[in-house]
């Protein structure tokens, strides 16, 4: 049978969302700014799309209580615009907010960028939220106050579901203020010397925001520092003294650099000849730039084996041996943290996921050529069965982002 | 209890381990509300995760519902027992697993106490930061079910802001791992539904929590203001500097009353609101801000402003703020503790309306509270023997409501177990609380895990937990759902 051609939906209310999920049968995709299209598994063909980018702007901001509530389909960079006329901001860094990521895509993709060290992931900021499910349920949790423990969680639950749940159409998040100065320290090297870095840093009280290498020859490990006027270059000059020869302070355009490559165009990765590690006697585990690469126009769709992006999470101290054996082009590194984007060639997705289970990991593929055909988990969590039943409970017709788990569920 | 269930578990952990002695079990009757007791049927003391295990698997065959209990301090009444169930007690499993400082984090089984987890951290120069107050007595199974906060929660979060991983018994036996080994996760975030679910959607057998460092240093003060508000607004223009204190607390006169008698902390009896407002970092970022709360408060008007000037001064300062609720009872026969929050620049709205709500009610109110996010404690007190409970307890209600009235939360802390689940309704739509139900019983199906709690209880007989359906009576026109 031929389906129709999907319909695509664009709501400008909570309350047309939710009239657009009640009167459009059959399965449905989510979409914001499309900028996490390729993540995770490949969505299943929908009979019709629900478009929320016209479902922006701020609700309510009371910069008083340093809370805010957004239409779901705000692009944070705009949003971050506005609070920063008050001072404020969300504590959020993740490399696509450049991209237009919005807010509701963020949290259903359970994103977070390199100060997730202090602030955490979006999981960390999402004290509300509203969300539309299959039977056309309007949802609410939480509110607008820090310190909540009334009912379940449910942005947790809808943080990471890739829409499986049904669309977010309301977040309230909390808010910090913006820091008065912001200092950026980078010392190059490979991955295990940046690691001896951090675990010193992560021991000393100097308190980085971010502490993420960035693969290049031979790398560069970058630190972020935030604090008042007068006392951040105080503290600038102890974490120069502490990390040694071959540290300087640099403007914050070393940050744009870990953006591109965790943002992981796919088929581009790092055009520097990458080094992860020097592997023991000699067998470096360097990449030459361009591998696997087939399509320099950047679509990657002529070639499957074209570089894919794959996000990485392990016990901080597991990762630089980790990444040393990956067949990684391009990678950025959280060291402290555990949290790894790196680009691999499309062959060794399956091989990464395996790799990082070993290590006790998790990981799933993000940015990839649309004809890539590869795994988009890891092994699936002990807790699936819960994770079914839970779905079953909220979508029992299966009608939200089919294909997103694949092959779990 | 049927003879043979009961020698199911006696196979499973041993006659000693079982408990059905009336007198024994009577000790389990409830926990920190002590205002609501239910004798359970058996306590169940295992001593390992699968222990615990078989004792769920034993429930789940034979739909006995089933509490979980730890150190029994919680305030809501969360794990109060049910009757003809079973209280499973979780005390003995009381290790701390493993402390690891290069990743800086520690595996501790639920039975653990707060306050021993910074303990094994501190030789590490790390501590676990969410710290309630009953951090010497309280489990961190306990705060994990409760997602419980502290006075140290407004710069570093909740416990659902620290736990990277629990081990899990669900509802039917079955053991999972919840989150992972670093904030990266796999799907939906199933830990952070877990985290606060007041023991409903299973049972927590192995936490692994991050660990911070320790601060380079901490500056804490004391100051007296002339009035709830002014020590109100200083909170507000200490956030709008730019300033996240590590904490700040709020005690009105009869709070100080209490805690200064107990405590002799050195807070002013003469004086009508006290914050203790706490800064940490590094020694550059710390003294800039200390100065600038220091400024602020000088503009509020205040009358004294003590700085801690020793690190037995500044646990001093604590050891009166924490002991605060348990000294009440030094002014009052019995109290009440409420816990709700209202966004902070409400405070000084919501505190008038509360003296209000007391002297409508002929009753005295107490308020000790963490200002910077909001978490109101008002203490209710009373009087059993002169009849004033349930007026007392009324009041309580109204003051909890009133915070969901001024766009707050019935619970910061505390939960909401059997003591507020009647008041869900004022702060959740039917929907909203269908749909948690809906979720627990994607974990819970057979409704045995500590039911009763969190969510209204079914309000008709033979209503099922999970969507809504209609009552045979309401199918048949004979009643209406209202």
């Amino acid at each position: 049978m031929t389906r129709a051609a999907p319909t695509t939906l664009r709501p400008a209310s909570a309350k047309e969302v939710r009239d657009a999920v009640l009167d459009t049968p059959g399965r449905l995709a989510i979409s914001g700014a499309g900028t996490a299209r390729r993540w995770a598994g490949r969505p299943a063909e929908p009979d019709a799309t629900i478009d929320l980018s016209g479902l922006s702007g701020v609700i309510t901001h009371n910069p008083g209580d340093m809370t805010v509530s957004v239409h779901a389909g705000t692009p944070v960079r705009e949003l971050q615009e506005q609070l920063a006329e008050h001072g404020q901001r969300l504590a959020l860094d993740a490399a696509r907010i450049d991209r237009g990521a919005t807010v509701g895509g963020l949290v259903a993709t359970a994103d977070a960028g390199p100060s997730a060290l202090v602030y955490g992931g979006m999981r960390d900021l999402v004290i509300g939220t509203t969300t539309v499910l299959a039977d056309g349920t309007m949802v609410r949790s939480g509110g607008h106050v820090i310190k909540n423990v009334a009912g379940y969680d449910m942005a947790k639950l809808m943080h990471g579901s890739y829409g499986t749940f049904g669309p977010l159409v309301e977040v309230v998040l909390r808010l910090h203020p913006a820091p008065k100065a912001t200092a950026c320290i980078a010392i190059d090297g490979p991955v295990d010397a940046a690691a001896g870095h951090v675990q010193r840093l992560m021991a000393s009280p100097l308190e980085p925001i971010a502490a993420e290498w960035v693969s290049g020859d031979p790398g560069t490990l970058l630190v972020r520092l935030e604090g008042g006027v007068d006392t951040l270059p105080v503290r600038t000059g102890r974490l120069l003294e502490l990390l040694g020869d071959g540290a300087r302070e640099i403007g914050p355009e070393g940050w744009a650099r870990h953006a591109a490559l965790t943002g992981g165009t796919p088929g581009q990765p790092d055009p520097a000849q990458v080094t992860v590690a020097a592997g023991p006697a000699g067998t470096s585990a360097t990449a030459v730039a361009g591998a696997g690469i087939a399509d320099p126009a950047g679509s990657g769709a002529a070639d499957p084996a074209a570089g894919a992006v794959v996000r990485i999470g392990c016990a901080p101290a597991r990762l630089a041996p980790l990444l040393a054996g990956l067949p990684a082009t391009a990678v950025t590194a959280g060291l402290a943290t555990g949290v790894a984007t790196v680009t691999v060639p499309g062959a060794a997705v399956a091989e990464v996921h395996e790799a990082v289970a070993a290590a006790g990991g998790t990981s799933v593929l993000r940015d990839r050529p649309d004809a890539l055909d590869a795994p988009a988990w890891g092994p699936a969590p002990s807790a699936l069965a819960l994770l079914k039943a839970v779905k079953t409970q909220l979508d029992p017709e299966a009608r939200f982002a089919a294909g997103r788990f694949d092959p779990w569920m | 209890m049927d003879p043979r269930i009961r020698s199911e578990f006696v196979t499973l952990l041993g006659a000693a381990d079982v408990i059905d002695d009336p007198i024994r079990t009577r000790t389990y009757e409830c926990d920190g509300l002590t205002s609501s007791r239910v004798v359970p049927e058996l306590v169940l003391l295992p001593r390992t995760a699968d222990d615990v295990a078989g004792c769920v698997r034993i429930c789940a065959r034979h739909r006995i519902p089933f509490v979980a209990r730890g150190a029994g301090t919680g305030l809501s009444g969360g794990a109060l027992p049910v009757a003809r169930g079973v209280v499973i007690g979780l005390n003995r499993l009381n290790r701390v697993l493993e402390v690891d400082p290069d990743n800086r984090r520690a595996v501790l089984e639920p039975g653990v106490t707060n306050s021993e987890i910074t303990a094994a951290a501190a030789p590490y120069g790390l501590y676990y930061a969410p710290d309630p107050s009953s951090q010497q007595v309280c489990t961190i199974g306990g705060n994990v079910a409760e997602n419980s906060g502290g006075a140290h929660c407004l710069k570093y979060g909740f416990t659902t802001n620290h736990v990277l991983s629990i081990e899990v018994v669900l509802p039917d036996g079955s053991q999972v791992t919840l989150g992972g080994d670093s904030a990266e996760q796999q799907g939906p975030d199933l830990r952070g539904v877990f985290l606060g679910s007041e023991g409903t959607l299973g049972i927590v057998t192995a936490v692994t929590v991050r660990l911070l460092r320790t601060p380079e240093v901490m500056r804490t003060l004391l100051a007296d203001f002339p009035s709830v508000a002014a020590g109100g607004q200083v909170v507000s223009d200490i956030v709008a500097a730019g300033i996240v204190p590590a904490a700040v607390e709020m005690m009105d006169a009869l709070a100080i009353e209490a805690a200064e008698g107990a405590t002799g902390a050195g807070y002013s009896l003469d004086t009508p609101a006290a914050l203790v407002v706490e800064l940490d970092g590094t020694v550059e970022e710390c003294e800039e801000q200390f100065a600038q709360v220091k400024e602020i408060c000088d503009r509020h008007g205040c009358t004294r402003l003590h700085v801690a000037g020793s690190p037995e001064e500044r646990a001093n300062i604590w050891r009166g703020r924490k002991a605060a609720f348990a000294a009440v009872g030094r002014i009052s026969p019995d109290y009440i503790v409420q816990d709700g929050v209202v966004p902070r620049t409400r405070l000084a709205e919501v505190l008038e309306r509360i003296e209000e709500m007391g002297v409508a009610a002929g009753l005295r109110v107490a308020n000790v509270f963490h200002a910077g996010d909001g978490n109101l404690h008002p203490l209710v007190l009373f009087s059993a023997a002169e009849g004033q409970t349930e007026r007392a307890e009324h009041l309580s209600s109204q003051i909890a409501e009133l915070c969901v009235e001024m766009g707050g939360s019935l619970s910061g802390e505390h939960g909401i177990g059997t003591d507020k689940a009647c008041s869900m309704p004022a702060m959740f739509g039917e929907d909203d609380l269908a749909v948690m139900d809906r979720v627990r019983a994607g974990f819970d199906p057979d409704h045995i895990c500590n039911p009763g709690k969190l969510l209204p209880t079914p309000r008709l007989c033979g209503e099922k937990p999970g969507r809504y359906r209609p009552h045979p009576l309401e199918e048949a026109g004979l009643i209406e759902r209202l």
